[in-house]
């Protein structure tokens, strides 16, 4: 048994380690041998066994002695261990392939091809406002109910809808934006923007936002852009804000106006409740066809998730 | 015997290892490595031929080699040839001798391979190979080689068994041979380095030996034969050194030893050989066998009561020489070993020990076995007694 395990070890240090290599060659006849129902003759178990309790039994005689007695059972719990591992590492990685995360669709937890987290990530509300009293969970999250009508909406009447909740000041909804945008290139998606202020009290960015969508209903998109492309800090200084508003071609005049005659606070104030109905707990969150994704992922979550 | 003057000729002792296989390879005083690093070193060049100084030294060199040995074991100088081991030196015999079919090759059931091999490849010849079964304790059955010495061309026997330590009564096989008009080839791989070898005493008319296993280098060994039997042997090896001279079509051949020592041979190896000799010559051979077996009695009185111990031969020390060949019940030999080596750094030989041919006799896998040496202490048997112990209650 413990011959498996060898062969894993020292065939994953051999690619590394030339002196590792006559023991993986061995291992692996070892295993080779016992699959093809023949005895293995290399004695590497042996050695193994004798080499490990004979370290013990300079310093702990009586935990050498529990180890001799019972090496053939921890070497197949060893064995079942790492195969059952193996398995969850097969699981895992499968997961990481179709949702950026080994533990599942936004699930939480370690994962070995993303140590740090990075496609986890949110930035979660700062206040307790507009935070569902069944959040945290990614199972809550929900387009049901929820009016998506009154949120800036490129529909080219696609197949495929793409709801982006983010916040231009939140650094994990800018780590994902470029994802969005790759998708936005497609010409199956139709795509609904929702901002979620979380960070930074921009409200004020969701009020020209909607104000922009009010006048021109494509340049929302535009202005997306040239939002997550700013220094975060300059989100709230309005004469910048409003020379960016100038730069993507719309007049910032009118659309303080607009802001103004159109009651846009009010369309702003509605969006947020629609918001809440989501069961959002974090930015990003992206709804593509109506399933689930927190955090910013890899661009391949996203497509497969379309149809 | 000073052991700690000995120890510290030993720098691979400093290592803070026990090395109780000195049976397969023993280890190597300074003085050897320095008189070998010192032909390197100052006169590096070929003996027997070339007539500049280089060649004048080591020719000297040699010559004196030959004459050490030849003292060593009692014998004249043109009675010794240089081989690279003991094997080679039986192999020389078994080809030289010129056996013919139905000539009969006796031997004990307890030959190192290389006693025992040259002998089953000359059967394909018509060669008779027949076994002198040991007694129940291991020990030499004179009655059972009595019963089979007749017709016997010749006797080639071990003189001290690897195996165990036994040494077998070579006097009285030796005469019941030459009374039966057999010759008598010794293998004393085991016997040289720890007994005094008197071979005008003993009258063996072959003897060999290995240079590796008594404190000398490794690839160099010696054939010992006496005279008139060394001028009937054909040489085995043919090349340089062994002519007298020759033309396209015929060679007029060297006398012994020359004509046995085919090429440019192992000089330094030569050199190494004779001091090791005369390292053990300077020490004595009966303080070394002393030594040994008093070493040998720790052992055995420590462990032998030991009920998961089995000991291979006869149960009193005196009679197994340096070697403590034994088996822990349960364990395999290799498992032991590889214990010792890692819970005490004690080195040992594991396994078969070159006699297959007696373990697979007797159904065993093996046996674990200590060889004790001339630098060996009591404290390190202390250690190894404990480290015994310690894995015989796993």
């Amino acid at each position: 048994m413990i011959c498996i395990l060898a062969l894993v070890v020292f065939g994953t240090l051999s690619i590394f380690s030339a002196r590792h290599r006559p023991l993986a060659k061995e291992a692996f006849d070892c295993v080779f041998r016992k699959l093809t129902l023949r005895k293995c003759e290399s004695g590497l178990d042996l050695r193994l066994k004798s080499q490990l309790t004979g370290k013990l039994l300079r310093r702990h005689p009586r935990f050498a002695k529990i180890i001799y007695k019972n090496f053939e059972l921890l070497s197949l719990a060893f064995t079942l261990l790492f195969l059952i591992s193996f398995v969850y590492m097969g699981i895992g990685g499968y997961n990481y392939y179709l949702y950026g995360d080994c533990n599942g669709p936004n699930e939480s937890g370690f994962c070995i091809f993303d140590p740090l987290g990075s496609n986890e990530k949110t930035s979660s509300l700062e206040t307790g406002e507009a935070c569902p009293s069944n959040s945290p969970s990614p199972k809550y999250l929900t387009l049901a109910n929820v009016n998506l009508d009154i949120f800036p909406t490129y529909d080219r009447g696609a197949e495929n809808d793409v709801i982006f909740i983010g916040c231009y000041a939140c650094p994990y909804t800018r780590e994902a934006y470029p994802q969005i945008q790759k998708l936005l290139l497609r010409d199956d998606v139709n795509f609904v923007f929702a901002h979620f202020p979380i960070k930074g009290k921009n409200d004020h960015l969701s009020d020209i936002l909607n104000a922009i969508y009010l006048i021109d209903k494509q340049k929302f998109i535009t202005l997306n852009d040239a939002l997550f492309e700013l220094d975060p800090l300059l989100l709230k200084d309005e004469d910048v804000i409003m020379q960016l508003v100038e730069e993507i071609g719309m007049d910032s005049e009118l659309v303080q106006a607009s802001i103004i005659t159109n009651n846009v606070s009010a369309i702003t104030a509605a969006q947020a409740i629609e918001l809440q109905k989501t069961g959002l707990y974090g930015t990003p969150t992206v709804f593509v066809n109506g399933n689930a994704v927190v955090g910013p992922k890899p661009y391949r979550v996203y497509t497969r998730l379309l149809k | 015997m000073n052991i700690e003057t000995i120890r510290n000729d030993f720098p691979v002792l400093k290592k803070d290892v026990i090395y109780l296989d000195s049976s397969c390879v023993s280890l190597k005083p300074k003085q050897v490595v320095e008189a070998m690093n010192k032909y390197y070193y100052e006169f590096p060049a070929c003996a027997g031929r070339s007539i500049h100084g280089f060649g004048s030294k080591v020719s000297g060199e040699i010559t004196a080699a030959r004459k050490n040995l030849a003292n060593f074991f009692s014998t004249k100088p043109n009675e010794i040839i240089f081989t690279r081991n003991a094997t080679e030196g039986i192999n020389l015999v078994a080809n030289s001798l010129g056996l013919k079919s139905g000539d009969k090759v006796l031997t004990s059931d307890k030959e190192h391979n290389s006693n025992l091999l040259p002998w089953q490849n000359l059967t394909k010849e018509g060669i008779l190979h027949q076994v002198v079964l040991s007694n129940q304790d291991n020990t030499f059955n004179l009655a059972e080689f009595e019963k089979q010495i007749e017709g016997t061309r010749l006797v080639s026997i071990v003189h001290t068994s690897n195996l165990d330590g036994v040494s077998f009564p070579v006097e009285k096989i030796i005469k019941i041979a030459h009374r039966n008009g057999a010759l008598v080839l010794l293998d004393c791989a085991q016997s040289a380095p720890h007994k005094e070898l008197n071979m005008r005493k003993l009258d063996a008319d072959f003897m060999v030996c290995s240079g590796h296993k008594m404190l000398g280098p490794s690839g160099i060994g010696a054939l010992y034969g006496k005279a008139k039997l060394l001028d009937q042997l054909q040489p085995f090896l043919l090349g340089g050194s062994t002519v007298r001279d020759a033309t396209y079509t015929s060679a007029e051949f060297e006398g012994a030893p020359a004509k046995f020592e085919a090429g440019l041979q192992n000089y330094a190896g030569i050199i190494g050989f004779s001091e090791a000799v005369t390292y053990l010559r300077n020490i004595g051979m009966k303080k070394i066998q002393h030594h040994e077996q008093e070493l040998n009695k720790q052992l055995t009185d420590e462990l032998l009561n030991l009920e998961a111990i089995s000991l291979i031969g006869p149960a009193g020390p005196s009679q197994r020489a340096g070697i403590f060949s034994f088996n822990i019940k349960d364990k395999d030999p290799h498992e032991v070993a590889l214990m010792l080596d890692q819970s005490a750094k004690i080195m040992v030989r594991s396994g078969a020990h070159c006699v297959h041919s007696w373990f697979n006799a007797r159904n065993l896998k093996g046996s674990v076995r200590a060889s004790l040496y001339l630098y060996n202490t009591e404290e390190e048997c202390t250690t190894f007694i404990d480290a015994v112990k310690a894995i015989a209650t796993l």
